[in-house]
């Protein structure tokens, strides 16, 4: 989709613009709460995944690992429930012991890393010690054990004397487990929610864009490309989308990640922290070097795609040039060398991602390498346990992940800031002119053109002078040849431009004065090229208005549209897709019943030229009959019966009203009118 | 050749050592865990020797690096090398097929099977090989590692990681589907726009904005109940794969847990048993992906074989004869289009001969048939045969390169490629000289104006180069006609486009170049062909009138009324009748 857009779409401008983003929260503002509740969600979640680990962590250094270690001290200590064992050594118990002074232990190196079971004196577990006095050390407050020493246990035995630790562990793995189904649920939660969000605004952009799209001006639409207004309220508003979805939400969890696991790792060993932080700014640049290479890259790759895409295209369509002019070998070859060209930019992308995904990977696995030995240097000294070590290496991992993403967030947000300046540089134009607000009650349609004068562009006069007036109800016929202006004259009463000089009144009433739908709405239009829109044909004739289904049926008969009625579907007919296909003079029958369903006072025609059978061709005149009855006509007149039936014939020359009359008076004046005349005959008389 | 197996195996030695490699990937990283169990196990007996354990990561992780940089290389490389063989393939193929099946192929199908269906195959060829065989190694191998350390456990463990492949392969289908509904109401989308912009002069004049609008409302709310149709799948995916690579852990930390502290196992069999699982994760994933990457690319590749078995028409026939001169026959022609069946024959027993030399006049009104007639020339489309002979020898026993050298064609339509002018006009003769260019391009009357552009000869035209108007397009196209000297000149109403004093000027001139050709000029003005040897009026597929222009106006026919009404029309546009 977006691939086929005009290339100027591709510039991309800064990464951030303030005044544009502010103006892009504008969208946001309606769906705040919503919004709030999705950072909200984001932060709990984020919450959740830290937690994990140090849920581990805990299992392993209360339960994994036996509860008591040797602390030597020149006093007893304040708190562990200490066992004294002689020589300032004491037994405690580090998971009893307040953060702070195990801290103070940790670092003094007082605490043992091994690990140690006691039993006291006439507890339950003491049968244990019966059963296996050798394995046990005997104080007086019980007995104790070395991690290695109890291996010696039957496993009966083992799990008699850690029924506590067993329990403790049960209950961390179903904290575990409703932390998991707590973080699914918020999970699906949020994604749903932020999407939500995200379709909200999307729908209000679209809605927006689309309808000021449809109120600038025509002159607006003569210089814009049809597909660059599609690419605004498609594909922008979509890039936008996804700023707003993934990068804005997907900031607000990277950073408060990277604070929460920071922060966590602060907290277990600070200078184990301390030495993976210094690794942030390596990993940093690397990201950032690796997002400019694969933008280089992939544009390269996009580049390339484009131009293979443009020449199978453009081979496909020239085919028979191509097959006529026996080039196929030349064609192959340039194709060839396209195809060749986009290959190596993709083998270059890949080795991009080939070079950049290991490394990324192989700096994750040295901070692993790292955390081990140097956090493996802080478990022997005893300032960090075995668990946080654990949780150290887990929280490393997932430090990795949004660093990577910051780096992508960039493209994105730099793709979103070009889209809403394209979008708001549109939203910006302004709006056609809705006209002085002033209705006229019983509109006769008096119709008068006062010395107009009007260019498309600058000096280029395509209308100079012109002066006509058509009196309420009666038939004013247009005739000139192509180019003289006579569309523009029916353009100019629609005020679908404005005049650069001169007036153009309804009853006397200038039409700038007059608002602009009424003015409109008091004239239909039929044009040569009828335009239908997809959708069947009761849609076709009433448009998206509330004229009532019977009424609409009705003025298709009163047209001689009574075709549709034979159709198998009637009024429920496809016209494009999937549906019928329409003739020449059906569409013009269409276009008429449309015109009549919107009863207007006036009645503004371009004749269709183009050659339709004499049966379609004498229903489409009677037809035209009928809808004149009674109303104030401009017709641009190809068919002499229409012409002579006119009250009032003005030839038009290069934008100058050369003739004005009657038939009869303008054919014995004997000038173009005549000689016009003289043609249309000969082809009345050819067919 | 002709499965995604046959294209792998023309790489297959590319391929071989990308899954090389990829072993090697896989077996360093399963020896990570063990490392770091080494590690903890030592320090949790109070023991060091750790930085033996950060330096053996350190090497592993080099060697991952390496080999997984080398397996990327090399088997998506491979895939980017299928890629563009196929493509290549496709291409040589289409242009050897015929004008009916391009009748038949929408341009936009066949790009979508040119880009879309070969990215499918290139996915497939790529990724879609390495997500399947990364598990198939990886998966055994840690199961077994795991095995060894508590095979109770192992089984408890992993019991949630095939739930997830299982659901992966059902939702893959169910995103898949979903995602087309998204893209296709986001066609919708567009088109609205589209056809409204298209439109906007009908919007306007009946006062429809609010109307339209509340129109493309529905549209847009479409699209968005698509897109949370999607939402309501796809937002499951991420949470439930936590969840189901969670549950393993919490698993672990249950039953491990209890092992640990019971003895069987050491910590760090846990830690390396948690980080198994971990790297275990991602696979069983994938393996999922992989199996619905390959479907698309298997379904792809067979659309596009379907379009290389779609024959070419028409082609050489087994033994070329050579034509003797360029005298053109049309021997009691019929016929039909084939993809319109059952209609009006095109042409109609048509019996015609233009000597060597002369030149045709070829008139008649829109539809009659005169393009079709001379489009049988160069066999833009296949008379029957027999019916149709250039130098006495029917134009299906000429081989096609020897026929079309012969003709200079200058169709109704001037198709231009984006190229610079001088190499369209040097399109059939790419080793013409400047001058030939040139005069070539003097002949057709258009050298005035190309030299007045800013880049002269070398300005770019089409889609990203200046647009031409329509009359210098079609004089461009007589210039790459004029310039491969042909024996045979076919103007299909090539000037259309060009008002009537300067088609004057520019037949004029060209009346020399005609001579000692055989030409067939269609012109919609009868100024055109008036000088022409012989003038035939065809009409509803048959020739009604011929003779030259003095007869033609005296038998008071069709051409005689053309001629008439011409004649008032200048007289109109104020010009010398």
């Amino acid at each position: 989709m977006s691939q086929h857009s005009p290339h100027d779409d591709d510039v991309m401008g800064k990464a951030f613009d303030l005044r544009l983003m502010r103006r892009l929260l504008h969208f946001l503002t309606p769906y705040w709460r919503i919004f709030s509740v999705c950072v909200l969600l984001i932060l709990v979640l984020t919450g959740i995944q830290t937690v994990l680990p140090y849920i581990t962590k805990i299992a392993i250094d209360d339960f994994l690992t036996l509860p008591w270690a040797v602390v030597t001290l020149d006093q007893s200590p304040s708190a562990g429930e200490p066992i004294p064992l002689g020589d300032g050594r004491y037994l405690v118990q580090p998971g009893k012991v307040s953060p702070a002074l195990r801290m103070e232990w940790e670092s003094s190196g007082a605490l043992s890393a091994k690990r140690y079971m006691f039993v006291a004196q006439g507890s339950p577990q003491q049968v244990v010690v019966d059963r296996n006095p050798q394995v046990f050390t005997v104080v007086p407050e019980g007995f104790f054990a070395s991690d290695d020493a109890l291996r010696a246990l039957p496993a009966a035995d083992t799990i008699t004397l850690r029924q506590g630790a067993i329990t403790g562990v049960i209950r961390l793995a179903i904290l575990f487990a409703v932390a998991l189904v707590v973080r699914f649920m918020f999970g699906v939660g949020h994604v749903y929610l932020l999407q939500l969000t995200g379709q909200k605004v999307m729908y209000d952009m679209r809605r927006q864009i689309f309808a000021h799209i449809l109120r600038l001006p025509l002159s607006y639409f003569d210089r814009t490309p049809v597909g660059r207004l599609v690419t605004r309220v498609t594909n922008d508003v979509a890039a936008i989308n996804e700023m707003f979805t993934s990068m804005l939400v997907n900031l607000f969890r990277d950073a408060f990640l990277i604070v929460a696991v920071m922060g966590i790792m602060f907290h277990l060993e600070w200078r184990v922290a301390l030495v993976i932080l210094a690794l942030f700014p390596f990993i940093a640049l690397a990201a950032f070097e690796f997002r400019r290479r694969v933008r280089s890259a992939y544009r390269e790759v996009r580049r390339q795609i484009a131009r293979l895409n443009a020449n199978l295209q453009e081979s496909i369509s020239g085919i028979r040039i191509i097959q006529i002019f026996v080039q196929e070998i030349k064609a192959n070859k340039r194709f060839q060398k396209i195809n060749v060209d986009k290959y190596r930019a993709s083998m270059r992308q890949l080795i991009t991602f080939a070079v950049f995904r290991p490394l990324m990977s192989f700096l994750s696995s040295f901070a692993v390498a790292l955390v081990i030995w140097y956090g493996g240097q802080h478990v022997l000294s005893g300032s960090l346990s075995l668990g946080a070590l654990t949780a150290f290496i887990q929280y490393v991992r997932m430090l990795f992940e949004p660093i990577l993403e910051l780096s992508q967030g960039y493209n994105v947000l730099q793709g979103a800031m070009a889209a809403s300046e394209r979008i708001f540089i549109l939203l910006d134009e302004p709006e056609e002119d809705r006209g002085g607000g002033e209705r006229i009650e019983n509109l006769q349609g008096r119709i008068e053109f006062r010395h107009v004068w009007f260019a498309y562009k600058g000096e280029d006069w395509v209308l100079k002078d012109v002066s006509l007036i058509a009196a309420p109800g009666s038939r004013v016929a247009i005739v000139g040849p192509t180019g003289s202006g006579k569309t523009t004259i029916i353009r100019l009463l629609l005020r679908m431009y404005r005049i650069q000089k001169g007036e153009i009144l309804l009853d006397g009433v200038p039409i700038e004065q007059l608002d602009l739908a009424f003015l409109r709405s008091r004239m239909a239009v039929v044009l040569q090229e009828v335009f239908l829109f997809s959708g069947d044909i009761m849609e076709n004739i009433r448009l998206r208005s509330e004229i009532p289904e019977e009424e609409a049926m009705e003025a298709a008969r009163f047209a001689n549209a009574a075709f549709v009625e034979e159709l198998p579907d009637g009024y429920a007919t496809e016209v494009k897709e999937r549906g019928v296909t329409l003739s020449v003079g059906e569409r013009q029958l269409l276009s008429f019943a449309r015109a009549v369903a919107f009863k207007p006072q006036i009645l503004v025609l371009d004749e269709a030229t183009a050659s339709i059978d004499s049966q379609t061709e004498s229903m489409i005149q009677r037809s035209l009959e009928k809808i004149m009855e009674g109303r104030t006509s401009i017709v641009i007149a190809h068919r002499l019966s229409t012409i002579r039936k006119s009250d009032n014939i003005i030839v038009l020359h290069n934008g100058k009203i050369i003739e004005e009359g009657t038939h009869e008076e303008l054919i014995s004046l004997r000038g173009l009118y005549a000689a016009l005349h003289a043609l249309q005959f000969a082809e009345a008389g050819a067919e | 050749m002709d499965r995604l197996t046959g294209w792998l195996w023309r790489y297959r030695r590319r391929v071989l050592l990308g899954f090389l490699f990829l072993l090697v990937v896989d077996g360093a990283g399963l020896l990570v865990p063990l490392v770091i169990r080494g590690a903890i196990d030592r320090l949790a007996s109070g023991e060091g020797g750790v930085l033996a354990s950060g330096l053996y990561i350190v090497g592993l992780a080099v060697i991952v690096m390496v080999s997984r940089f080398l397996w990327r290389y090399f088997l998506i490389g491979s895939s980017r090398m299928i890629e563009r063989d196929l493509r290549n393939k496709l291409y040589q193929h289409l242009l050897r097929l015929s004008s009916s099946f391009y009748n038949e192929h929408k341009t936009g199908d066949l790009m979508a099977h040119a880009t879309n269906d070969i990215d499918a195959v290139s996915r497939a060829c790529g990724f879609g090989v390495l997500t399947i065989a990364d598990p198939i190694f990886m998966i055994p191998v840690a199961v077994g590692i795991m095995l060894s350390i508590d095979p109770r456990l192992t089984l408890y463990a992993i019991i949630p990681l095939p739930i997830l492949t299982v659901f992966m392969l059902g939702f893959g289908k169910v995103i898949h589907h979903r995602f087309e509904a998204v893209q296709e109401a986001f066609s919708g989308l567009m088109e609205k726009v589209r056809e409204n912009v298209a439109g906007i002069r009908v919007v306007k004049s009946f006062v429809q904005e609010e109307g339209t609008e509340r129109d493309f409302a529905v549209t847009n709310s479409v699209f968005i109940d698509k897109n949370m149709a999607l939402v309501r799948v796809w937002g499951l995916f991420e949470p439930l794969i936590e969840l189901l690579g969670g549950a393993t852990m919490a698993i672990v930390l249950w039953a491990g847990g209890i092992s640990v502290i019971s003895g069987s196992i050491s910590l760090g069999d846990f830690v390396a048993f948690s980080q198994y699982l971990m790297m275990l994760t991602w696979p069983m994933i994938s393996l999922g992906w992989a199996v619905n990457i390959i479907q698309r690319g298997r379904a792809s590749i067979e659309r596009i074989n379907r379009l290389l078995a779609a024959a070419p028409e028409i082609v050489d026939p087994p033994h070329p004869r050579t034509p003797n001169g360029s005298k053109i026959e049309f021997k009691d022609l019929t016929f039909s289009y084939p993809s319109r069946d059952g209609s009006v024959p095109a042409l109609s027993r048509i019996d015609l001969s233009i000597e060597e030399g002369t030149t045709l006049g070829l008139v008649g009104l829109t539809g009659a048939g005169k393009s079709t007639l001379v489009r049988m020339i160069p066999r833009v489309f296949d008379p029957p045969p027999g019916n149709v002979c250039i130098g006495g020898e029917d134009v299906r026993d000429l081989s096609l390169a020897t026929l079309r050298e012969m003709i200079g064609f200058v169709p109704q339509d001037p198709f231009l490629f984006s190229a610079s002018i001088s190499e369209n006009i040097a399109f059939g003769s790419p080793g013409a000289s400047t001058e030939q260019v040139e005069r070539a391009a003097r002949l057709s009357g258009i050298h005035d104006e190309i030299v007045a552009f800013k880049d002269g000869y070398e300005t770019r035209v089409g889609e990203r180069g200046i647009a031409l108007s329509g009359g210098q397009k079609q004089r461009v196209a007589i210039a790459r006609a004029l310039l491969l000297v042909p024996s045979i000149l076919i103007f299909d109403d090539p000037l259309s486009a060009v008002d009537a004093e300067r088609e004057a000027f520019i037949l004029r001139n060209l009346r020399e170049f005609f001579r000692g050709r055989t030409c067939i000029v269609i012109a919609h003005r009868l100024s055109a062909v008036m000088h022409a040897d012989r003038i035939v009026v065809l009409d509803k597929g048959q020739i009604t009138e011929r003779g030259t222009h003095a007869e033609l106006l005296s038998q008071g026919g069709i051409y005689r009324r053309i001629w008439d009404l011409q004649q008032a029309e200048k007289e109109v546009n104020g010009e010398p009748a």
